[in-house]
């Protein structure tokens, strides 16, 4: 469980503090700002400890000596008016700017975090869990947000605090000081181990509350299956057991916050008591004034709060420095990132592609491709044909530099792609994937996706090259058709023409098509043929073939087998050759004269 | 049984415990409001120079408070509390007994994300009104009444007056500020989980977004989820941080009337300066329950509103012949032997035996207008198999679910060996039912657990056995931990075709008299097909088998085969009979083979010998 990872981490101690020096430079930009918010807790502060001195005032110099001053207690009246409202105003300044600096901060490293995500190769998303990778850019972001919207600033807050009171004591009475100052270690210690425990509960508390989550959800899913097999008592055991784990935590919880507080209640009250008994004979040979002893009872009280968020920043930091090395993790990961910068950019490519002794692997020692050398003349159609896992895919990917091979050379009109921009290459060769992915949106929007330069009359003209237009427009709402769910709601087939026309939209010098023909009613089925021929008209056009009637026509068919080429050739030379293509074709062929 | 109900018999049965608790609140609450007073005492006796032990008096009474306080305040904490945080439990584990009841239409009602909200939110937000709601009320009733009095009655009523003017404003302001700041907080919400959806999308689809250098683009559209996120929260912090400065600020005024107006009642003798001192605090103590009215206000409307979708669900009719499980109202009192015997007792029922007739059956989904299933008359005799085709849609899933009793039928039109199926008791028509569904539901747990279905009766040898016949023994094997690997999310991911199965294996292991294969071999490839057939083929002998296919070649062995349309049979008979028919069998046959073919042509070279004839 990610959650409870946070506690038990064998972060070391360096490794913590280089992450905490890492996550501070994040205030930086907000240096002046963060300065206004210490200068107003400070002010917070001086306010929160003026206020009982205020009356001590008035008890000391007026009431215990029994002077009536009307004109006086109006006149500090209004003083402690006006220490009130400036405090009330203050503390709300202050968290509105530490929320605003905390949230700035989050703001940037969820961007900086998302921006290199998207420059990562596929590499990492080949290696990375995309639920990792989620979790890295929400909750471990958001986890950041104690340290920067509160916990820090109000630490240095609470310890002013103390250090104030503290201060404004012994100015008071150093002897009243001494016997004050003693509850507060007592106070510490009762927190700090109340945290912990508390902590440790209430991490167990929320993986339970998780685990019930989990157990109903898969329970309602399978409740029909449940009572199918009549299993309803088993499965309401196994609930009763879960629930009864949570309540134990969940009593627990309780006992923990029902002792903590009041406990330190009765110490402030023992410390009061003591504070009383002392003075009480100082007081009565005439040298303490009960104001004072009004001050000090007010200040003992003012211990707990500091005390307790003191003790909770270093459960905040920790579980944030968790979270902090993840992302850490990811932006310090320079190796996968792609460089959208570099490289000569390019307005258009003619379309001629040399694979030259190209080898590739993705782990290591596992070769791919094993020394693949052909050329694609401009405008050509080109098909590769071969069983699954032969390599057709990869060299596709290859194409578009979505991996770097290992030995050889791929030339696009005659330069190393390595020389391109990589951006502009891979716009210039548009990918048309077996599994279809759709965006939520529109169908417009997925068809242009994000490309501004597209207009929608480009669209319509896309779709109706690759023959989507038909079904889209039979559409209630055509082109501005939502597509829900990763568009579930259309067909296999439907959803391929969408992609089709995105490819077109484009406008790319290299198209390539990898077929997927499972799952396609017989008239999407046709439109897509019909689409390819169109698509293979205009630019460049690669197939991975799976039926081989499609390729007839094919420029060159490059046969893979096990990453090496095998043959190569027109469809009429292949077949006159006699070797792997002819057996294929003649298999399939055979089946469709039997049907 | 509405929650109200089940509510107040959970009120009942804890009774003395609420009765302790609200006894211990109560004397709590009044020490806690008597403690300014004592502070009062001990002032004016320092101020008027009593002697040292009248003040040590004092000092004894005053800690004895406080630690007699702390003491009934877990008490009643622990009582009541506590209650209601088994009544949190309690509650949850009701619904779930009752859900268990509920029939199918139900969970097609109702989708499973609101139902596990019900059972952990709103029970919560019941708990939290019985919890913090009512005792706050109680605590807050019993402090302030007791404190008021005191502050008019011994110490000043004018000064009580000035005190508590602001109290109706902090009231009403503190209300408007808490609706305003829940309404801004779930728009803080929705704004992290438009963030959350755009990544996962993004990342879902980063290879198109590479393949058209889309990056820069996504990172300009993500920085506007981005933002609203800031400006969400910039918003909600508007409102929140006013909360607590505000509510500083109104109780400051008090204090401000009270220096200006309370230190003349002082120097004029009207009040004591022990009498000032703790009146100071009980402005301080009266402040507590007053601010959090609000919350409770609030606490109370939420508890209502999940009270009454709770309703709703408890009020929900259980199936014809379920009984929702007996939940132990008291946690301290469950014995897990006494539910294990009660367990082993619910092995045993009387198998089913006989011919499965339906005569003349319509049906309709319950909230659907059109007939499911059209005038079906179909006879399987005890020991055969049959075999139903049909496209989807066709009614197929619906005979199976009808046999199964998830939905209910008119008396006299499904029979079981001669026995009405509305009169055969649900468990003995289930347990002697083995069904395979068409989704490969498994649950998180190890794959022996599956299997056996959370029934731990079976010897290593049967769950072995039922593997082998299902197909699936050697890919279990070949997963880390064999039988005791953990399916799902948390552990192994099976294909499509290893969780069909193990499904398979789960419905064998029962030996059922009736076995029901809902197109359970869709996703396995033509070759283990076959080799699960021929095994069904054993399991079958001497039990009723039903099997609903898409493909041909998984019902062509039957003893009888019916191709359904649109609700209706519209062929039925052997293998043979149907292909000389040449109607929809025979044209369905055709085309499946010469896919196959294509398939096998382009796909892979080897080709199933069995296929060529």
């Amino acid at each position: 469980m990610e959650f409870s990872r946070g506690i038990d981490s064998n972060i070391t101690y360096r490794k913590r503090r280089s992450l905490i020096i890492k996550l501070l430079a994040y205030f930086k930009p907000y240096m002046p700002l963060l300065m206004l918010s210490i200068l107003f807790a400070v002010l917070i502060n001086v306010s929160v400890i003026v206020k009982p001195y205020i009356i001590k005032y008035i008890i000391d110099d007026y009431l215990a000596v029994g002077i009536n001053a009307p004109d006086v207690f109006l006149y500090v009246g209004l003083i402690y008016f006006g220490v009130v409202l400036i405090g009330a105003g203050l503390s709300y300044s202050q968290t509105y700017i530490l929320t605003y600096i905390g949230q700035k901060i989050m703001y940037d490293i969820r961007n900086q975090l998302f921006t290199h995500i998207q420059n990562m190769s596929i590499k990492f998303f080949d290696r990375t869990s995309s639920g990792r990778i989620l979790t890295r850019v929400t909750n471990d972001v958001e986890a950041l947000n104690d340290i920067f919207s509160g916990v820090l600033v109000n630490s240095i807050k609470d310890i002013i605090m103390i250090i104030g009171i503290v201060i404004t004591m012994f100015s008071i009475n150093k002897n009243l000081a001494l016997i004050s100052i003693c509850s507060i270690p007592v106070i510490a210690i009762i927190t700090i181990i109340y945290r912990k425990a508390a902590r440790k509960n209430f991490i167990k508390m929320k993986a339970l509350i998780g685990r019930i989550n989990g157990f109903l959800a898969e329970n309602i899913s399978g409740m029909r299956l449940v009572r199918i097999f009549h299993r309803e008592k088993e499965k309401f055991e196994e609930f009763e057991e879960l629930d009864k784990e949570y309540f134990d935590t969940s009593l627990r919880e309780l006992i923990l916050h029902s002792l903590c507080r009041p406990i330190i209640e009765v110490i402030n009250t023992l410390t009061i008591a003591l504070l009383i008994w002392y003075s009480a004979g100082t007081v009565v040979e005439g040298y303490l004034e009960i104001g004072v002893l009004y001050a000090f009872i007010n200040y003992v009280k003012e211990f707990f709060a500091p005390i307790n968020e003191i003790a909770d920043v270093y459960t905040s930091l920790q579980s944030a420095v968790v979270s902090a090395e993840r992302i850490f993790d990811v932006l310090d990961n320079q190796e996968m990132l792609e460089d959208a910068e570099k490289g000569m950019p390019i307005d258009r490519i003619e379309g001629e592609i040399e694979f030259k002794n190209v080898w590739f692997y993705y782990n290591e020692d596992e070769w791919v491709l094993k020394d693949v050398s052909f050329k694609i003349r401009p405008g050509q159609t080109v098909a590769f044909v071969g069983h699954t896992g032969s390599g057709k895919s990869t060299i596709i990917n290859l194409m578009a530099r979505f991996y770097d091979i290992q030995k050889g050379q791929i030339l696009i009109d005659g330069v190393d792609i390595k020389e391109y921009n990589l951006r502009d290459l891979r716009r210039q060769i548009a990918v048309v994937m077996q599994d279809v992915f759709l965006f939520s949106g529109d169908i417009n929007s997925n068809i242009r996706l994000r490309n501004k330069s597209i207009t929608d009359d480009d669209i319509k003209r896309a779709a109706k090259l690759v023959c989507a237009d038909k079904f889209i427009e039979s559409l209630p709402s055509q082109y501005s058709q939502e597509v829900k769910e990763r568009g579930c709601t259309f067909s296999a087939g439907q959803r391929q023409l969408i992609s089709f026309a995105r490819a077109v939209a484009f406008k790319p010098a290299v198209i390539v098509l990898d077929e997927a023909t499972a799952n396609i009613d017989t008239e999407t089925e046709i439109a897509i043929q019909r689409a390819m021929a169109n698509i293979a008209e205009g630019s460049t056009t690669i197939i991975i073939a799976h039926r081989l009637s499609t390729i007839r026509n094919a420029d060159n068919i490059i046969v893979i087998d096990n990453g090496r080429i095998k043959e190569m050739g027109t469809h009429e030379q292949l077949m006159e050759k006699g070797g792997v293509y002819r057996q294929l074709y003649e298999r399939q062929l055979n089946y469709q004269w039997i049907a | 049984m509405r929650v109200k109900q089940i509510l107040w018999d959970f009120i009942k049965k804890f009774k003395w415990r609420y009765i302790i608790g609200i006894v211990f609140l109560i004397i709590t609450s009044f020490i806690t409001s008597m403690i300014p007073r004592l502070l009062g005492f001990i002032t004016d006796s320092l101020n008027n120079k009593m002697p040292l032990s009248d003040i040590v008096r004092y000092l004894i009474i005053l800690v004895g408070a406080a630690v007699g306080a702390f003491i009934f305040r877990f008490t009643w904490r622990y009582f009541l509390v506590g209650n209601c945080r088994y009544l949190e439990c309690y509650l949850r584990e009701k619904l779930f007994a009752h859900m268990q009841t509920l029939p199918a239409t139900f969970y097609d009602n109702n989708k499973t994300g609101d139902l596990v909200a019900y059972a952990i939110n709103d029970i919560q937000a019941i708990r939290r009104t019985f919890g913090f709601g009512f005792t706050a009320i109680l605590d807050g009733v019993v402090v302030n009444t007791v404190s008021i009095a005191i502050m008019v009655r011994t110490i000043n009523p004018v000064l009580t007056a000035m005190a508590l003017l602001p109290t109706p404003f902090i009231v009403f302001i503190l209300y408007k500020l808490r609706r305003k700041i829940r309404e801004r907080f779930t728009a803080v919400q929705k704004a992290f989980a438009q963030i959350s959806e755009k990544v996962q999308e993004n990342i879902s689809g980063i290879r198109v977004i590479k393949a058209f250098a889309q990056e820069e683009e996504e990172v300009e559209d993500f920085l506007k989820y981005s933002q609203t996120r800031v400006d969400t929260h910039m918003r909600l912090v508007r409102v929140s941080a006013a909360f607590w400065p505000l509510t500083q600020f109104m109780f400051g005024i008090s204090i401000v009337f009270f220096i200006i107006y309370g230190s003349q009642l002082v120097t004029r003798g009207t009040i004591s300066l022990g009498d000032y001192i703790a009146f100071n605090s009980y402005v301080m103590i009266i402040m507590r329950p007053i601010v959090s009215i609000s919350r409770v206000i609030e606490i109370w409307q939420r508890g209502m509103a999940s009270a009454g979708r709770l309703d709703k669900i408890f009020q929900e009719k259980g199936e014809k012949g379920s009984k929702s499980i007996y939940v132990v109202p008291d946690i301290m009192m469950r014995k897990t032997e006494d539910r294990k015997h009660s367990l082993e007792a619910s092995y045993t029922y009387e198998s089913l035996k006989g011919d499965i007739e339906i005569r003349n059956l319509d049906f309709t989904y319950p909230g659907s207008d059109e007939k499911a299933l059209k005038g079906i008359n179909l006879k399987i005799k005890e020991g055969e198999t049959l075999g139903i085709l049909g496209t989807t849609g066709s009614g197929k899933t619906t005979i199976a679910n009808l046999l199964l009793r998830l939905y209910d039928v008119e008396d006299g039109r499904i029979l079981i060996g001669q026995k009405d199926i509305n009169h055969i008791p649900l468990k003995a028509l289930r347990e002697s039912i083995g069904y395979v569904p068409q989704d490969n539901f498994l649950f998180s747990t190890t794959i022996r657990n599956n299997i056996e279905f959370f029934r731990p009766i079976y010897q290593d040898e049967q769950v072995n056995l039922a593997s082998k016949m299902a197909g699936v023994y050697d890919d279990i094997l070949s997963f880390p931990d064999g039988f005791e690997t953990v399916v799902g999310e948390r552990g192994v991911t099976l294909s499509g075709g290893q969780k069909q199965r193990v499904s398979i294996a789960r419905a064998i292991i029962k030996e059922p008299s009736i076995l029901i294969l809902d197109d359970s071999l869709s996703a396995v490839d033509t070759k283990t097909e076959e080799k699960i057939l021929n095994n069904l083929k054993k399991v079958l002998e001497g039990r009723t088998g039903i099997i609903i296919a898409h493909r041909v070649s998984s019902v062509r062995y039957a003893d009888q085969i019916i191709f359904m349309d649109n609700g209706r049979i519209i062929e039925r008979g052997k293998h043979d009979e149907l292909m000389e028919m040449k109607g929809a069998y025979y044209r369905l046959y055709q085309s499946q083979i010469k896919k196959e073919r294509d398939y096998y042509a382009s796909g892979r070279l080897k080709v199933n010998p069995g296929l060529r004839t």
